[in-house]
């Protein structure tokens, strides 16, 4: 491209805070869309991991014994339809469970533990629950059904909420970026004006103009953003390192990683390119008038 | 046939004008700043291609103004103004750079680019349209020789005295050998063989067909050079017709 340096941008004096404010919103930014992707993914290979649709309590102090009913709700879940399959988790399971909860000090093995029977359903069948409920019932008046798709879609629903709600953050910061580029584009424009009159009388389009402080833009906003990016890509190694210690995984698979690294990679040409679109966009608005 | 053109033709005592030799038609311009008191009403006469005149008045007549209405720097409050067969008051705002185009103006101010050097500076309009740098060096080089600034070519206009920055506008100004030149004051920085020498610039750029009008109340140069005259008297344009004598 032609070397078109008849305006003095360089030197701007309004646009001299523009760089740092570009690269602090595409490092807030950037973390935003990884976060974003981080619960996308993380809600996705949970949805996968999450196989267990309704629980049932067998107690253990009932006048039958444990076992029988155990046979005979199993029996029943097994007959009804819908149910893909109904298992009862094993007491070795149990017991790790329960030590999780109460620790390792206390032994399992003084305390009898409920049976717990999963069960997973097909999709294919409504179950009525309310139905299935009252079987059990019949069985043992004390056995307690937990359905865990109400809680399931709660968290599904909160957790889409939260992702809306940080793609709607990571617009508003990209709002943001760009409407104090435009602010000092227009500032830039009064500061400029003689040059812009002298431009404009010896015949130069507007868009000739608008060309010179579009391409400053672009250069302004490629480096800038990708100082943001950059460090944003930093905080994301550090967090996931960090968490990494404390056992629990940030880079939930591979393709995050993918993802996430692309977000890095993209977010300072996207920026600069949505800096530059909105900077022709505001000087030719600005020239016409 | 338009009725601004019908007029133009009543007035001039014609049937009709070969629009590809006029440059301009002002037809009826009269102009006044915001709340300010009229400056010039009325105003209605052509220029044609190749033509040389002189724009006259007093301090404040509306000279200034006048030019900056023929290079659209500014819009006539009345009256119609063509150029280059372009009703200015009608045409789209994307030809107002191509007519500018083919207009060279001097500027009594000089509207020079301070952070430029005289080179970008003289080379300006020939970047504007396209033409690669060193192209548009060597073109000012040859001109910025021609009024005696070869020197000045790396210099920075703040760095040169009022005469010189005059010559800088002015190189830039012709450059682009442009249909029509306007010049306001242009000899005002100079003494008079600075003046002469480059009043014979203007006129070996008319030999060429460049029309040229230039605004000066510099009466030994009126009458050294006996080009016809425009004169704005009382807000009006009367036209003095003036014999050369060589």
């Amino acid at each position: 491209m032609r070397s078109r340096r008849d305006l003095p941008l360089k030197k701007d004096i309004a646009a001299r805070f523009v760089p740092k404010i570009v690269a602090l919103m595409v490092y807030l930014g950037t973390l935003c869309l990884v976060f974003t992707l981080f619960l996308v993914h993380s809600t996705h290979v949970w949805e996968k991991q999450f196989t267990m649709d309704l629980s049932i309590e067998i107690p253990i102090f009932s006048e039958t014994p444990p076992n029988t009913i155990q046979s005979r709700v199993l029996e029943l879940l097994n007959r009804t339809p819908g149910v893909r399959y109904a298992t009862a988790v094993p007491q070795k399971e149990m017991a790790t469970l329960f030590r999780s909860l109460l620790g390792e000090e206390v032994s399992t093995g003084l305390f009898p533990l409920p049976v717990i029977i999963d069960v997973s359903l097909d999709g294919k069948e409504r179950i009525d629950t309310h139905v299935l409920e009252t079987h059990l019932k019949n069985i043992s008046p004390q056995i307690q059904l937990v359905d865990h798709r109400a809680w399931q879609s709660q968290v599904s629903n909160l957790i889409h909420t939260s992702v809306w709600l940080a793609l709607i953050v990571a617009f508003l910061i990209l709002f943001a970026a760009l409407a104090t580029t435009i602010f000092a584009t227009r500032t830039s424009l009064l500061i400029h004006r003689q040059v812009i009159e002298v431009l404009s009388l010896v015949g130069a389009p507007n868009s000739y103009i608008a060309t010179q402080f579009q391409m400053n833009a672009f250069k302004q906003g490629l480096l800038a953003s990708s100082f943001g990016s950059f460090f944003a890509f930093l905080t994301f190694w550090g967090l996931s390192s960090l968490l990494e210690k404390v056992g629990f995984s940030f880079i939930v698979n591979s393709s995050f990683f993918f993802y996430a690294i692309c977000i890095f990679v993209f977010a300072p040409f996207f920026t600069a390119c949505a800096m530059m679109l909105s900077v022709r966009w505001a000087v030719m608005k600005a020239l016409r008038i | 046939m338009s009725s601004s053109y019908a007029i133009l033709c009543k007035i001039f005592k014609k049937d009709k004008f070969v629009v590809s030799e006029l440059i301009a038609q002002l037809i009826g311009v009269g102009h006044q700043y915001k709340d300010g008191p009229e400056i010039f009403k009325g105003v209605t006469f052509n220029i044609e291609k190749g033509s040389f005149h002189f724009l006259t008045g007093p301090s404040g007549s509306g000279k200034s103004s006048l030019l900056k209405i023929l290079y659209l720097g500014l819009k006539p409050v009345w009256g119609t103004l063509n150029l280059f067969g372009e009703d200015t008051l009608k045409m789209k705002p994307t030809l107002l750079p191509l007519i500018r185009q083919k207009i060279g103006v001097v500027f009594q101010e000089f509207k020079l680019l301070d952070h430029l050097k005289v080179v970008d500076n003289v080379s300006l309009p020939l970047r504007v349209r396209g033409l690669e740098t060193r192209r548009g060096y060597k073109h000012a080089q040859e001109l910025l020789d021609w009024v005696g600034l070869g020197d000045c070519f790396e210099k920075y206009p703040p760095s040169l005295s009022g005469g010189q920055k005059q010559r800088v506008a002015i190189a830039r100004a012709i450059i682009t050998r442009p249909q029509l030149l306007l010049a306001d004051e242009p000899t005002g920085n100079m003494d008079d063989e600075m003046a002469m020498k480059l009043l014979h610039l203007f006129e070996e750029l008319n030999k060429t067909g460049t029309a040229i009008l230039i605004a000066t109340h510099n009466q030994r140069l009126l009458e050294k050079l006996p080009y016809p005259q425009f004169t704005i008297k009382e807000g009006t344009i009367v036209k003095l017709i003036t014999k050369k004598v060589r």
